[in-house]
């Protein structure tokens, strides 16, 4: 096993180099090779220098030991490598064999499923015979279904009739309902009949009410009437206390008035008296009178006498007057004419002569006049003549008269004493009657004074009228303030009869306004009841509508359900000819149903061989996993002892370096050494200083060898797990048969194929991205980018220069453009060689 | 030529790009990181087959930027970008205690070159903001820091998904390449 491991790694670490680090490995060996020259010079140096120079040399030798060892490890696992490769190819050879091995076992399964379907094909015809069996069943079940729908259709006929019957019990439930209504209606008709009565009886409360009202205000008037007449009553009791008061008053008036009289009687008799005196008066001025009557006449008589005699005496005196101015004017005129006649003789003379015609006229006409006075006087004298006679007879009466009144004064002097006697008597008679007057004033006095009394008597009387007047009014007084009271007290009474009445009425009438409020009450009541039972009729009438409507509907759905019996014997009818239809069906397919359970059991044949098949394949890649784990753990152990080894070299490089630190310490002695052995010894710590640095890169070199064997190593690792966990799922069957180690190896390997592939691919990825940012950037970075191109594409270091100087000449700003040199243009120089 | 001039100008304007590359194993947050340093924003990424090169000025220094795919088929590559490098950004996955011996191989490797000797180091012990993350000083420990002699470096730890630590580290990377000038 192991030996063939090894075998296979070798050839891998054979292989491995050839595809990818072409580039790495051979500069290893180089080095190798350089190491190798190395420690053959240090050889040299040990066996030519000093004894301390010996103990380095043989440290040296003690390394480049070690050294080999290690070279020969790595050989080793070089072996190893190969012996994994080698186990990939049997692996492989298996995978062949495998594979013929399945076509086989193909080939037999191939025999055994058509022996299967012949078994199967023959398994079905019986299950169609039991599937033929099974469908007659059903098609019965069917025919019983069909009963059972024809029972249901004589159900549907009976619920028909039951629907009559419902439909006549609704016509019935219509008819309660109407009556029902009817009654509803009279006992609304009744309800507002008494709602009316009611209201009657309302309103006649009501007008005994108002009746009750006006009796109430009757009694109100008759009160204040009664009130009234009492005051009336009181007015004439003051009015009767008037009367008494004016009595009073005229009582004192006549006692007034009596006095008065007296006074008036005593006045009379002084006036009396007056009189008397005043006749006496009266009748000596009445005789005085007379006299101065008579001389009065007898004056009137001698003035008239007086005025005639100078009347006379005036008529002659204006008649002498008279004659004098006719004579005064006679001489007047004949004095003119003798002033006028001074002048002329004849004149004069005649002057004169008319003067003498004129005073001789004059002379007659104062003789005729003469002659009149003359006639005149003697006729004035005849009547004073006729005058003394008549004085002479008047005095001759007059002193008659006088005889006559002396014998008259005679007369009334007797008359007088007469009339003294006569007076004297009278005042006798007077003094007489004086006497009786005085007595009759006595008798008077008494008769006033029992006129007084009477008075008395009778105002006593009045009092006593008064006060039984008085007391009578009292009594009628209080008679009627009696009546007033009792007037008061009835009315009171009746006061209080009519408040109660009153109250009694307004009970009454709240007893009516709450029993109008109950009527009312009942009356909303009624008239919700009315209307709800408006609702319930109408409610009901919809319910009869509904009722109806449904009556409709049952109608349609019978008419419907006799279109569904129809369809459904119609369905019947279809489904008898489906059900022959599917008869023929179930047959053949029965027919199939053989067939197929005759398949099924060769096909349950066949999983079983199979099962145990997969049980056996189980087994091996138990078995596999099994000799994989060892795999495994013996990859793991190399793995170890190649750590260990690393660990080792590891220490080994640190116990180098610690030996050059040591020898860099070693150095001034060394140099000590140099002045004692000079430039020979100079020479030799350059070539031990040059060994050296070969050494830390050929130790270099190697830790990145190791490095680069410890990523080989995971990415195994990683492809084995992957491998060990695809295998159970698809490989298991197929590897049946060989269970061999070999075959995951040559999986690994594959898959190692494929991964590198993929670095190439990330590499390809790389390349590009670098491309085409080296031509996309600006010259700065670009110059930055020519060595990963060149890296990548493997240029080589002219070419490299070359696009160095074509970058710097972009980049600057003048100079020329460098020389293409054939040998650095491969597109050139490949075609010529070529052509030659 | 061309070179000369540049230098130059660079020398006469002070701005000489430096040229940064940022390396780590695949998935440690590189990509991450440049573009973080760059526009301010965590950015969904893809792994980085091949690189991503972008100019980041920082403190009025322009850096050229490189960040290599750290995939192990491409880590051979990146040798190819050594050289004129001034400081080498490695960017390890706090929790990934499984590779940090590779991480630590690599880095080892890098240092090694001829062209890093000059390059300053500058670690990000990212993903910090995850709880099982290793403390800086355990990450120094097992990347081997300690035994680093004639190397300019320094470890932060950093979260580019956060941006916690970054700035420290950029500073602390252009006070030192100011004092290697």
């Amino acid at each position: 096993m192991f030996a063939k491991l090894k075998k296979k790694i070798a050839e891998e670490a054979a292989i491995a180099p050839r595809p990818g680090g072409a580039a790495r490995i051979p500069r290893s060996v180089s080095k190798e090779s350089i190491t190798s020259v190395g420690a053959d010079s240090g050889d040299d140096f040990a066996s030519d220098g000093s004894s301390s120079r010996e103990d380095l040399s043989s440290q040296l030798l003690r390394r480049n030991e070690q050294i080999r060892k290690l070279e020969a490890k790595l050989s080793d696992y070089a072996e190893q490598v190969r012996n994994l490769q080698k186990i990939k190819e049997k692996l492989e050879i298996a995978l062949e064999k495998h594979q013929d091995s399945s076509m086989k076992k193909f080939q037999e399964q191939n025999e055994a499923y058509q022996a299967n379907r012949a078994k199967m094909a023959e398994g079905m015809a019986l299950a169609l015979e039991k599937k033929d069996q099974e469908w007659r069943g059903k098609l019965v079940h069917l025919e019983k279904e069909k009963e059972m729908l024809s029972a249901q259709l004589q159900e549907m006929r009976e619920q028909s009739l039951n629907l009559f019957q419902k439909r006549d019990e609704i016509d019935e439930l219509e008819g309660f309902q109407q009556q029902e209504l009817a009654k509803v209606k009279h006992m609304l008709l009744k309800k507002e009949e008494s709602l009316s009565r009611a209201e009657q009886e309302l309103e006649a409360c009501s007008r005994e009410l108002t009746r009750a009202k006006e009796e109430l205000q009757v009694t109100n008037h008759l009160s204040s009437l009664l009130s009234n007449e009492v005051q009336e009553l009181r007015q004439q009791d003051s009015e009767l206390e008037a009367q008494r008061d004016e009595l009073v008053a005229a009582e004192a008036n006549a006692e007034n008035k009596i006095t008065v009289l007296e006074q008036r009687g005593q006045e009379l008799q002084t006036f009396i008296q007056h009189l008397s005196a005043d006749l006496q008066n009266a009748r000596v001025a009445a005789s005085g009178c007379e006299k101065r009557l008579e001389t009065l006449q007898m004056e009137h008589e001698s003035l008239k006498l007086e005025y005639e005699q100078h009347k006379l005496k005036m008529t002659v005196e204006v008649d002498e007057k008279n004659k004098l101015i006719e004579h005064l004017q006679e001489k007047v005129s004949s004095l003119e004419k003798r002033l006028e006649g001074n002048f002329s003789g004849d004149e004069h003379v005649w002057e004169l002569l008319k003067e003498k015609t004129a005073l001789e006229q004059k002379l007659d006409d104062t003789r005729q006049q003469l002659l009149t006075a003359r006639t005149n006087h003697a006729e004035t004298v005849n009547l004073l003549e006729a005058q003394v006679t008549k004085l002479n007879s008047k005095v001759t009466e007059a002193q008659g008269s006088l005889c006559e009144r002396e014998e008259f004064l005679k007369n009334f002097k007797e008359s007088n004493v007469c009339q003294l006697k006569e007076l004297e008597q009278a005042l006798q008679l007077a003094n007489g009657a004086l006497e009786k007057s005085k007595e009759e004033i006595g008798e008077r006095e008494l008769q006033i004074q029992k006129l007084q009394t009477d008075l008395e008597v009778e105002s006593s009387k009045l009092q006593q009228h008064i006060s039984t007047v008085k007391q009578q009014c009292a009594e009628r007084i209080s008679r009627l303030e009696a009546q007033i009271a009792v007037l008061e007290t009835a009315r009171e009474f009746d006061k209080t009869t009519s408040q109660q009445r009153i109250s009694q009425l307004e009970q009454e009438n709240e007893d009516f306004n709450e029993s109008r409020q109950e009527y009312e009450s009942s009356l909303k009541k009624q008239e919700s009841e009315l209307e709800r039972l408006k609702k319930e009729l109408s409610s009901r009438e919809t319910v009869s509508v509904e009722i109806a409507k449904a009556l409709e509907e049952t109608r349609k759905q019978r008419e419907e359900l006799q279109q569904q019996v129809t369809d459904l014997i119609l369905l019947i009818k279809g489904k008898d000819q489906l059900i022959n239809e599917k008869t023929d069906v179930i047959l053949k397919k029965e027919e199939e149903l053989n067939q197929l359970r005759q398949g099924h059991e060769a096909l349950l044949l066949q999983m079983h061989l199979l099962q145990s098949d997969i049980e056996a394949c189980k087994s091996q890649a138990a078995e596999r996993e099994e000799t994989a784990g060892k795999q495994i753990s013996a990859l793991r152990l190399k793995m170890q002892e190649q750590q260990e080894h690393l660990l080792a070299s590891g220490r080994n490089v640190l116990a180098l370096e610690a030996a050059r630190a040591f020898n860099k310490h070693l150095y001034p002695p060394e140099d000590r050494e140099v002045e004692q052995n000079g430039e020979v010894a100079a020479a030799d710590i350059i070539q031990l200083k040059k060994d050296n640095r070969d050494l830390e890169q050929q130790i270099s070199e190697k830790n990145k060898m190791i490095k680069q064997l410890q990523q080989r190593m995971a990415e195994l690792k990683k492809t084995l797990q992957k491998e060990l966990k695809i295998r159970p799922d698809c490989e298991i069957p197929e590897v049946r048969e060989k269970p061999n180690s070999e075959v995951p190896n040559a999986a690994m390997t594959v898959t190692n194929n494929s991964d590198l592939n993929d670095s190439r691919e990330i590499n390809f990825e790389y390349l590009k991205h670098v491309v085409l940012k080296f031509m996309s950037c600006r010259e700065s970075e670009a110059f930055h980018l020519i060595k990963a191109v060149s890296v990548l594409l493997n240029f080589s270091q002219e070419e490299e220069n070359m696009l160095k100087e074509t970058l710097e000449y972009k980049m600057s700003w003048f100079g020329s453009k460098p020389s293409p040199k054939g040998s650095i243009r491969p597109s050139i120089s490949n075609p010529r060689t070529a052509w030659s | 030529m061309g070179g000369f001039f540049s230098t130059i100008f660079s020398s006469l304007f002070g701005t000489r790009e430096m040229r940064i590359l940022i390396l780590g194993l695949d998935g440690a947050g590189k990509t991450t990181i440049l573009y973080r340093l760059q526009v301010g924003e965590v950015v969904t990424t893809i792994p980085t087959i091949g690189f991503n090169v972008e100019t980041v000025t920082y403190k009025n220094l322009k850096f050229q930027v490189w960040d290599l795919g750290g995939q192990t088929s491409i880590r051979p590559y990146w040798r190819c970008y050594y050289s004129n490098t001034d400081a080498v950004i490695y960017v390890v996955d706090s929790c990934d205690r499984d590779r940090i011996g590779i991480s630590k191989s690599e880095l080892v490797a890098m240092l090694e070159e001829e062209e890093l000797k000059k390059a300053i180091l500058v670690v990000f012990a990212n993903k910090q903001d995850m709880e099982q993350a290793m403390t800086p000083t355990e990450m120094a420990n097992s990347l081997g820091l300690p035994a680093l002699k004639d190397k300019k470096w320094q470890i932060f730890k950093t979260s580019a998904t956060k941006g916690t630590g970054l700035d420290e580290a950029m500073e602390w990377l252009v006070e030192a390449l100011k004092n290697r000038q």
